[in-house]
This record gives C-alpha cells, structure tokens and sequence, in this order.
C-alpha cells in the first residue's frame, strides 16, 4: 500500500509511506529507507521478493548484517574497499547476488539511506 | 588490485597536482601570505604585485587586453553566478543551451522562478554541438544574453565559439562562456571570437588547487556588483567601489588560490598546453578504441576527434552507473565519475535520465598502462 507526501518541500514531497508486515515505513523517491531503525528482516525479504530475490540465502544475509553492522558502528556505509576487503568477495560477484545490484539492491535491503551525493 | 589509484575524474578537479605547482603555493605563501592591497608596508605591496601579476597572466591567457577586467572567484560556478546575477534585470530572456551544467541553469531557474526572467535551452545535436541557427531561432527582442558551455563535462564536445561568438556579435548579444572544462584544455581567443565573458575555475586543467577561479570581463561589457564590502579603496565612503576589479571583488583575495593559479599557469606554459592536450587526446582515443566494441557498453557523445576534450561517458547494460563506479573502485582502483554530473538536461537528451552515466576523464598524469588496466576492468564488467 503506498501513500504520497503532500508536502510541497523537496524532502517531504519525496517521500513515500508503505506499510510492509506489520510496519508502517518512510521511504524516500528511490526507496531508500528514510530511519534505518524501522528495518526487520520480513521487510527486507519482502522488498527483496519485489527485486525478484525470492530466496535470501546465507550470503545475502551475510552481506545486510555487514552493510547494518558497519552502519551502527561508524555512522556511515562501508567504503567500496571496506566492502570488497570486509566480505571477502569482489564487488562484481556482490552486484551480481542482488538483482538491484549493490547501491539499488544490497544496500538498499540493508535499510540503510540513500547516499547524499551522486555515486 | 593494483598498486595506485588509476585516477580518471579529472574533470572534477585534476589529480595529483604537478608537484611544482605545490611546491610554489608553500613556498610563496610561506613567503608572501599577507593581505595584498591592504597596506602600505612592503609585503603587502609585494602580495598585490603578485595579483596584479597574475591578472596580467590570465589576461594574456584568455586574449583579453585590460587586466583589471580580470575578476578573482572561488569557482566557476561562484563566476557564473556574479555574471548572471550582475547582468539580468526582470522581463530579460536568456538562451542558453541543453549542455550546461547546474552551475548556469540552477541560477537560470532560480530567476525565472523568481518571475524576473525567462530562457531558451537550446537542444545539441549527435555530435554534441549546437547548431548556430538554432541559437538564433531562439533569440527573441528581450534575449540580453547568450550562454554556452565552452566544453562540455559529459560528452567532451567543443562548441564552435568562433562561429557563435560572430553570431552574438552581429545581434549586439552579450556572450558569456563557461570554460569550466575548457581553460587549458583548448585555446580561448575571447577579444578575436567575440566573447564578452569568460568564467573559468583554477582547479581542473589550468592545473591549480580548489577555491580559486574567475570571471573575465572583455572590453565591451559592463555588470553590477552582486556583493559588497571592504576592497582597500576609498574605505571612508559607504559607497562601493566602482573602478574594476574591485567592483567586484569584495573581501580580502585567496591569496594561497592565487598563488597556485599562477603556478598553474606556469606549469602549462612550461609543458605546453597543447602538447599535453595532445597527449592526452591519444590516451583517450585508446581508451574508446578498447571500449567502443564491447558487448553492453555504450558510449555517449562524439567519438575522438581534434575538437574534443578528454572526456568518455557511457553505460553497461543492466547495471546501475553507481555500481559500476563501486566496482571500478572497489575491485581495480579506479577512481570514475558516476550520475548525472550535474548536467540534468544532457542526460535527458541521452534518455539516461536520473541514473546518469560512466565518466572517464583523464589528466596530464594520465599512462597508457592507466588507459589499458581501465580496458581490461571493463571488458571484465561487460562480460559479466
């Protein structure tokens, strides 16, 4: 179920409210979660079933727990090399395990908000 | 992983600097760090020497004959916002085109929302040009100005400024040019093309560091101060200083910015500005020869050619820009330029709409090895 933000401000016009299980979500314009803390794995094994991942298998977990992780201890998204050295894997074998890719797919499931800049 | 950055964003800012240039903003700065035209004593009249100096340089540069119509910024962005601004009044018309960046059309938008102002984006063609007879179907009775992106940050295409410099002219058109991605890249002959003014930024091929740029002013045009404030002169009126530059320059100058323009300057006078262009006009016609056939990828924008700045953009197939750039990081160390670069309606031209596209843009640092590791990182992605 979807609801549009009548704010005629930039943020609030871009908003997006969904109710996913038993929670009641923001989201932005790309469907990035605006608080990080309304995440729960049944939403992200929802919006990953809309991506087309019907099974999220152990490194899909593996990979949204690091993404959550690192998020809660350093207030920021891992960096490109973070990622690669932390998870052991290259960022071509991640953007393929998501059908969304890294920032649309992984980082995105993870709860974590949409980066500030043009990436 | 390799054992550098493969740095390929040079038309954001150019890395690393030439040490040279560094070396003289510590060494004349430590020397020479005083407030230039702020006293009497002799440091800060050597300081004002050296802008003066640096005027002279930059005049010269941009084939401008008065000095004084040299006018220091922070950026290109900072210049092409006291060009707008100190130049419309309400009811006046622009035409401008669909290859500028944000730095031209989000003042655009800001006045015209204000209701002060209207403008014409001109739309550009296959190659990245825009044709002069479209510019002059846009003109109207109230066109006071006429803007075009000298080079532009997506594509690389260079506009024939002769041509529309002449067209400007002979309508009694201002024609003010943003040489964000040009200056230094390829000549600019304002007196001889007809260009009223030029804004340029320090930071990006002229070589120097951050917070330095400019506007240049040719003879033919006058713009009002959009700011106010100490400038050295005639401190006991409460009137603003009206002769040039210091109508428009207000505040004390980024002396450490200036030192290293000059620098900058210095460096591709020394190298020679055309042969570096040369150069790296090669790299980049290696780098789209060994990109131009792989499966997945498109290139956006003219291929290699004598008009051209250094500058690739394209997309994979099934892949978002942003990931692209992430992995090009994450896995080769390659540092690239992903979204929309601030040029909204190019990539709506393009149908890349919000997403954007791949920068490459390569610098004077820039190695074949650099070009070939880029190659070979892509031709892994595309293949995928």
């Amino acid at each position: 179920m979807d609801e549009s933000g009548g704010s005629p401000s930039e943020s609030q016009a871009t908003r997006r409210v969904r109710f996913l299980g038993d929670r009641r979500i923001v989201f932005d314009n790309e469907g990035f979660f605006l608080n990080p803390d309304d995440w729960s794995k049944e939403v992200a094994r929802l919006l990953a079933a809309e991506s087309g991942l019907n099974q999220m298998g152990p490194d899909h977990w593996r990979v949204l727990t690091f993404f959550r992780e690192f998020y809660y201890q350093n207030g920021r998204a891992p960096l490109n090399k973070q990622l690669r050295n932390s998870l052991g894997m290259d960022l071509l074998t991640l953007e393929g395990m998501f059908p969304e890719g890294i920032k649309m797919g992984a980082r995105r499931l993870a709860g974590l908000p949409n980066p500030k800049s043009c990436l | 992983m390799t054992e550098r950055l493969i740095y390929l964003d040079n038309a954001a800012t150019s890395y690393p600097k030439p040490p040279q240039v560094l070396a003289r903003m510590c060494e004349t700065y430590a020397r020479m760090g005083f407030s230039p035209g702020r006293g009497g004593y002799d440091q800060a009249m050597e300081a004002e020497t050296f802008v003066e100096r640096t005027r002279w340089k930059i005049a010269r540069f941009f084939d401008v004959p008065d000095p004084n119509r040299v006018i220091f910024t922070a950026n290109a962005t900072d210049a092409l916002n006291l060009a707008i601004f100190g130049l419309l009044r309400p009811g006046d018309h622009v035409v401008t085109t669909c290859l500028e960046h944000n730095s031209v059309l989000r003042p655009l938008f800001h006045l015209k929302q204000q209701i002060m102002i209207d403008y014409t984006p001109v739309p550009f063609n296959g190659r990245g040009l825009v044709e002069p007879s479209d510019l002059t179907r846009a003109i109207r009775p109230n066109t006071r100005l006429m803007i075009v992106c000298h080079a532009s940050n997506v594509l690389g295409s260079v506009q024939d400024l002769p041509e529309i410099g002449r067209l400007c002219a002979s309508l009694g058109i201002p024609l003010l040019i943003d040489a964000a991605q040009s200056a230094g890249q390829t000549p600019i002959r304002m007196s001889e093309w007809g260009v009223s003014l030029a804004a340029f930024t320090g930071h990006k091929a002229l070589m120097g560091p951050t917070g330095i740029g400019g506007l240049v002013l040719g003879a033919d045009i006058d713009i009002q101060p959009t700011r106010f404030g100490g400038t050295g002169m005639n401190s006991e009126s409460l009137v603003h200083t009206e002769t040039y530059p210091h109508r428009l320059e207000a505040g004390t100058l980024n002396m450490l910015g200036i030192i290293g323009l000059s620098a900058g300057l210095d460096y591709l006078q020394q190298e020679t500005a055309q042969q570096l262009h040369e150069q790296e006009a090669a790299l980049l016609k290696r780098l789209y020869d060994g990109l131009v056939a792989l499966p997945g990828v498109t290139i956006y924008g003219p291929p290699p050619g004598p008009d051209r700045v250094p500058i690739l953009t394209l997309n994979v197939d099934r892949m978002s820009p942003s990931d692209v750039g992430a992995i090009l990081d994450g896995d080769y160390d390659i540092a690239v330029r992903t979204g929309v670069h601030c040029a909204p309606l190019v990539h709506e031209t393009l149908g890349t709409g919000n997403r954007g596209a791949v920068r490459f843009s390569l610098g004077p640092f820039n190695t074949a090895q650099d070009i070939d590791r880029a190659i070979e990182a892509m031709t892994g992605l595309s293949g995928r």
